[in-house]
């Protein structure tokens, strides 16, 4: 039986079961999630105004310039920030994408 | 599928260049093969690659038709996601138990539409750009993947079931198992392929800790169009580099290391680097300390010349240490060799270590060859049938056997497959 | 049936698909203008771009595209057709469509690469080069690759390590082989070695392990004394002709005569430093054992055989062959310096390491001292480099006009494998090493370098503009020659260093084999070696379908190297003749009998034999001569069609009317 052809009821229970059997992975995820969704959150704020760079972020949300950029890459590649582009010729400015309406 | 048992003429362990191009070799004289790839994709290391010397074409260019070619070769089978478990000798040939990891993705189902990446909450970092960039949980592994199927890691995963919800043609599986698959084959070739030497083995070059000390691989990846920024930025700061420095034989011809030997290819892929981030950064200083530059192979030292014509600064010296200044600045502590040994500090924006080659994979506990004090397989006859290991049906080609550039992988590959094939004939022949 | 009007292009559903190249084609041109500048067209049905076309996942959405939306002809723009007209073919056949129903555009080397410093005008000529293939597509009409029987059998040229691997691997897959040597021995340049790297074995037995094998496989014939003399025909279906000499003696005499016999010439096997009788064996233990007389040297007098005179004829005979493939193993000659270039051929000290590795083997047992003419040897020097890695502008292009700016890949390895084993032998010999960049590379080589530096030979480095020099030592000094240059190890300190022997690190250059470049129209290299299509996708293949490179005569390389590179070269030739079976591109001459009358006129101009002939045929009742084509002996080149008065030949898949329809495609008034 695979996941596909349970019942909608069953998929619950299974991805539940599941949950508890992994438990610890996905309560370390989960944090990770947590934490990673809070500093985009910051990030979105900090880009909110006006397009910025990993360093002025960095500044802002109170972050290492590393991680910040780490977070903006990911948000670069599935389309939640792009690059506008450059400060002072060596810093990459970033913006907000608008969200697509559903 | 249902399919626990496999048979075959050959099989070939690894999914890169030299794997790849073996396979291809016998498939193309009408045998049937099976590629083992233990990656969700095959490629292996080449499909990472920005651009390839001395020819300087793009690297996905050459593989990925590649890659396809092998996916379309009706004499080849792909069992990607797949480990081998042990080999047994069966008369002339082998019997190898494969474990199939479960993708938690129905293989048959998914076309690689990526709705379930995008409806992943985890991102985590990317093992295709060496943890640089990020990448979600589920997903498709890269944009040229073959198989382009996605696929689950249930290690970073939070069970959430988006990924289900979002798939259009229900191929996501929580409930996928590992398999256990049999093949039958009379030949054998070992083609697992290389890891370079780890980033933080020196402690005198930041132990890898310096954040805007990186290696050579990952300089590859921000090279790469497909790359974690799609341009050469320092992965402290996002800033570009204006200086950049290298640093060969940083895992090689290094006695406290254990790799004392000549890994080949950094001479190379240094100056190849160097010319890539000229071409894109124009402004940017370049240096490279060297001890001996070692371009050797065809039409390499005309590459080195062209190099020193462009500009790249060629410094020969030892790199004593690296450290860091306030602003995440390398610092280079130097010994000038040419210049009476005298020792200098330099600051740059940025150091690729020229990383070297060590095997990926030590095969002497499965498969019953022999390998060196490295773990590269080694030849009874390294001269005169280089891919011949003591076992006989079992071949050995590319990185597995020790470093060696694209080229000579790619003609190691085919002179293995020539002495798998002639190995079969002999075999069949003597029924 | 042959049309007698062109056809209305029928109504065309077009795929049009433009490649980013991962940026190679994209960084350059506009490709999401050009594809929706093709969505304009009216025959287009769908134009896209995708990063990389030629991976599976772009070559999958043209094979859906094909069966969904029913196109029926594909314009791929992309790298050079070269590199994936044939990868593209494959992709559309697999959608279900003729796969001459697609023309390849090329927008990287013919565009982006050549007009990087011009997006703007490089995107309008992607347009217009798109439009052309457009065009062209309209018109295109199915064809079938031609299939050709291939003969299993190959021809190895060469009989030196590559070769024999070659030839043994081919046979192995159970095809025919035949090896032609030139020379009456086998063995090549290997057999002339004594240890070799990494293993330490003695040469000429890991050699005659192979000799061995090949001389007794019931698949191959050996010819030595024999050369190629004439090639005709194509893959699968080589009609080659190979001239013999003979050995001059034969089983029955020869031992006799190899006794009797007293003229002297150099021994080339021993690079001059002995002499040899013209009648010879190449060296004791050697394959074929009968000797040969040496034709080139032998002076024609009588030589007294038992009492008799006998005079030595070379009786040449030529024999032809149908061969499928053949591979190329023509090896190298080592570099042999002009006369008095760091006192060569000037000093009698100075030797090139082939010489000494002669040297060395050459002695008989008396290890206590090393001596070199009768002088005892105490301080060697060894130089790098001599004759490759030469610079422009500060060295001399060879006579032949070509500057050896190639690194030659075995000389250091080899030059310090044999000092290690000089000073295992001789440990107060006193070893200076005269290097640019140490080039030991790779799992086995660089313990050759520490070990040199433990047995304490004095590395001394010098920039490749200024390269040591070696002169005569003034009367009375200690030693005879002084080898002088600068020391890049200790701040570019001037250094005279006094020897009694000085070693040339001497590079490689290609056996001389410009006849069968002439004979094969194969191409060469900058550097005179061989060349091969591409060094990744088809790493030993010549662009001539069935001519393949094997070991040293494609570029330097050790002894694993070559025979990696014949192994590999013997899988190829087995790839294409394991079927028995070769298909070659269609595009070949096409006659419109209706259209011919017989004129000749495209004979005539034919530059490849039996390609077309008159035929006589009856029309309306009438015997008429017509030209025929035979395919596989057609080249495409098109001479024909532009002599034919009648316009009666085209080649198939480049008509004229397809040139015209594009020419005014690329013309056309566009917006861009």
């Amino acid at each position: 039986m695979s996941y596909s052809e349970l019942s909608q009821k069953e998929k619950t229970q299974v991805l539940k079961k599941l949950r508890e059997e992994h438990a610890e992975t996905v309560e370390r995820t989960q944090a990770l999630v947590k934490k990673q969704n809070t500093i985009r959150k910051d990030i979105r704020k900090a880009l909110a105004d006006e397009s910025k760079t990993v360093p002025e972020i960095a500044v802002i949300i109170d972050q290492p310039t590393h991680e910040v950029l780490w977070h903006v890459s990911a948000m670069k590649l599935y389309d939640l920030v792009a690059e506008d582009g450059m400060k002072d010729y060596v810093d990459v400015l970033y913006k907000l994408v608008e969200e697509k309406k559903k | 599928m249902d399919e626990n048992k496999l048979k075959a003429d050959a099989l070939v362990v690894g999914g890169g260049i030299a794997g790849m191009q073996s396979a291809l070799d016998l498939a193309d004289q009408g045998y049937q093969v099976i590629l083992v790839e233990k990656e969700p994709s095959i490629g292996g290391k080449m499909i990472m690659l920005s651009k390839v010397f001395p020819t300087l074409d793009c690297a996905s260019c050459i593989t990925t038709p590649k890659m396809s070619a092998v996916a379309n070769n009706k004499n080849i089978r792909i069992l990607s996601y797949s480990e081998i478990q042990s080999i047994q000798k069966n008369g002339s040939g082998f019997i190898a138990n494969v474990l199939k990891k479960p993708r938690f993705v129905v293989e048959e189902t998914c076309t690689g539409c990526r709705l379930c990446e995008y409806a992943c909450p985890v991102d985590i970092p990317n093992p295709f750009d060496l943890n640089i960039g990020a990448i979600r949980a589920v997903r498709v592994p890269f944009s040229t993947a073959v198989p382009q199927i996605a696929v689950l890691d249930m290690d970073n995963c939070i069970l959430c079931g988006k990924c289900a919800r979002a798939c259009p043609v229900d191929s996501i599986d929580f409930l996928q198992t590992e398999k256990e698959v049999e093949i039958e084959v009379d030949t054998l070739i070992i083609a697992t392929g290389f890891e370079t030497t780890p980033i933080d083995a020196k402690k005198e070059y930041g132990n890898g800790k310096l954040h805007n000390v990186i290696d050579g691989l990952i300089m590859e990846r921000l090279l790469a169009p497909t790359g974690p920024y799609a341009r050469v930025i320092r992965p402290g700061d996002g800033k570009e580099p204006e200086s950049i420095a290298y640093v060969q034989c940083a895992g090689s011809r290094d006695e406290t290391l254990g790799v004392p030997y000549c890994s080949r290819i950094c001479c190379m892929y240094a100056i190849k680097q160097a010319m890539l981030i000229a071409g894109s950064l124009p402004m940017a200083d370049i240096t490279i300390y060297y001890m001996d530059i070692r371009t050797f192979g065809k039409g390499y030292e005309q590459f080195y010349q062209n190099a020193q014509a462009m500009g790249i600064e060629f410094v020969k010296g030892k790199v004593a240490k690296i450290s860091e200044d306030e602003n995440q600045n390398p610092v280079v502590r130097v010994e000038l060799i040419d210049e009476n040994s005298q020792i200098i500090e330099r600051t740059h924006d940025m150091i690729v270590l020229s990383v070297g080659m060590i095997p990926k994979y030590n095969p002497s506990q499965v498969y019953g060859v022999n390998v060196d004090e490295f773990g590269f397989v080694k030849s009874p006859t390294p001269n005169l049938s280089s891919t011949k290991t003591n076992q006989p049906g079992i071949f050995a080609t590319g990185a597995s056997t020790g470093p060696m550039d694209i080229v000579d992988s790619i003609n190691s590959a085919s002179a293995a497959a020539s002495s798998a094939a002639s190995y079969l004939e002999s075999v069949r022949n003597g029924k | 049936m042959t049309e007698k009007t062109n056809p209305k292009p029928e109504e065309t559903k077009i795929g049009v698909y433009v490649c980013y190249c991962g940026g190679n084609i994209s960084d350059v041109v506009d490709v999401e203008k050009v594809a929706e500048k093709m969505r304009e067209h009216p025959n287009v049905t769908i134009a896209r771009t995708d990063m990389s076309m030629c991976s599976d996942a772009g070559q999958s959405i043209v094979e859906n595209d094909i069966k969904e939306l029913g196109l029926n002809r594909v314009v791929i723009g992309a790298c050079a057709p070269s590199l994936h007209e044939h990868t593209f073919r494959g992709t559309v056949a697999r959608g279900g469509l003729n796969p001459y129903f697609f023309h390849h555009v090329g927008l990287r080397e013919q565009d982006s690469w050549v007009h990087s410093n011009n997006p703007g005008g490089a995107t309008e000529k992607a347009i217009r080069l798109m439009y052309a293939g457009i065009a062209k597509a309209n018109l295109l009409k199915p064809l079938d690759m031609i299939k050709l029987k291939a003969e299993r059998h190959a021809l190895v040229i060469g009989g030196g390590v590559a070769g024999l691997r070659a030839a043994y691997d081919i046979a192995g897959r159970g095809i025919n082989v035949t090896l032609i040597e030139k020379t009456p021995f086998l063995g090549g340049r290997m057999a002339q070695l004594e240890t070799v790297f990494p293993t330490g074995n003695n040469a000429r037995e890991d050699l005659h392990s192979l000799i061995n094998e090949v001389r007794t496989h019931p698949l191959i014939t050996i010819h030595t004394l024999s050369e190629l003399v004439n090639i005709r025909g194509y893959i699968g279906n080589y009609d080659v002709q190979i001239r013999s000499q003979s050995r001059g003696v034969s089983g029955d005499n020869a031992e006799a005569a190899l006794a009797a016999c007293t003229q002297e010439v150099p021994d080339d096997f021993n690079y001059g430093l002995t002499k040899r009788k013209v009648v010879y064996r190449a060296y004791e233990g050697c394959f074929p054992s009968t000797p040969a007389v040496d034709w080139e040297h032998y002076d024609g007098k009588p030589i007294e055989i038992d009492g008799q005179k006998v005079i030595f004829e070379n009786k040449k005979k030529t024999f032809d062959l149908r061969i499928g493939a053949i591979v190329i193993a023509t090896g190298f000659q080592p570099y042999e310096p002009p006369r008095g270039d760091y006192g060569y051929d000037e000093l009698p000290e100075v030797v090139t390491l082939p010489q000494f590795i002669r040297h060395m083997g050459l002695r008989d047992g008396n290890v206590g001292e090393l001596t070199w003419k009768g002088h005892p040897v105490r301080d060697i020097a060894a130089i790098h480099c001599v004759g490759s890695r030469h610079l422009a502008g500060v060295h001399e292009p060879q006579p032949d006009g070509i500057l050896n700016n190639y690194c030659s890949r075995v000389c250091c390895t080899a030059t310090l494998h044999q000092v290690n084993e000089l000073l295992d032998e001789y440990p107060n010999i006193n070893v200076y090493d005269f290097y640019e960049d140490i080039r030991t590379y790779g799992l086995e080589h660089e313990s050759y370098y520490t070990e040199a530096s433990k047995k304490m030979v004095r590395f001394l480095r010098f920039h490749g503009d200024q390269r040591p020099e070696v002169v005569a030592a003034p009367e009375g000094d200690t030693h005879p020659v002084l080898v002088k240059g600068k020391d890049y190890l200790t701040n570019g300190l001037e250094v005279e260093v006094p020897v009694d022997l000085v070693i040339l690190a001497v590079g490689m250059v290609p056996r001389p084999v410009d006849d069968l470049v002439d004979m094969m129209k194969i191409p060469k290299g900058d550097d005179r070696f061989l060349l091969e299509v591409h060094p990744k996708l088809r790493p030993v293949e010549t662009p001539v379908p069935g001519i393949v490179l094997a070991g040293t005569a494609q570029s330097p390389m050790n002894i694993q190297e070559s025979c990696n590179a014949a192994s590999a070269a013997a899988a190829k030739v087995a790839v294409l003749l394991a079927a028995g079976q070769v298909e070659l591109d269609p595009y070949v001459a096409n006659v419109d009998l209706d259209k011919c009358e017989g004129t000749g006129a495209c004979i005539e101009v034919c530059e490849y034999e039996d390609a077309i002939v008159l035929e006589t045929m009856t029309v309306e009742g009438k015997e008429v001569q017509r030209a025929v084509v035979t395919p596989a002996n057609c080249s495409g080149c098109g001479n024909c069609v532009s002599a034919c008065p009648h316009h009666a030949i085209d080649v198939q898949g480049w008509e004229v009317a397809h040139y015209e329809a594009m020419v005014d495609a690329i013309t056309m008034e566009v917006e861009i």
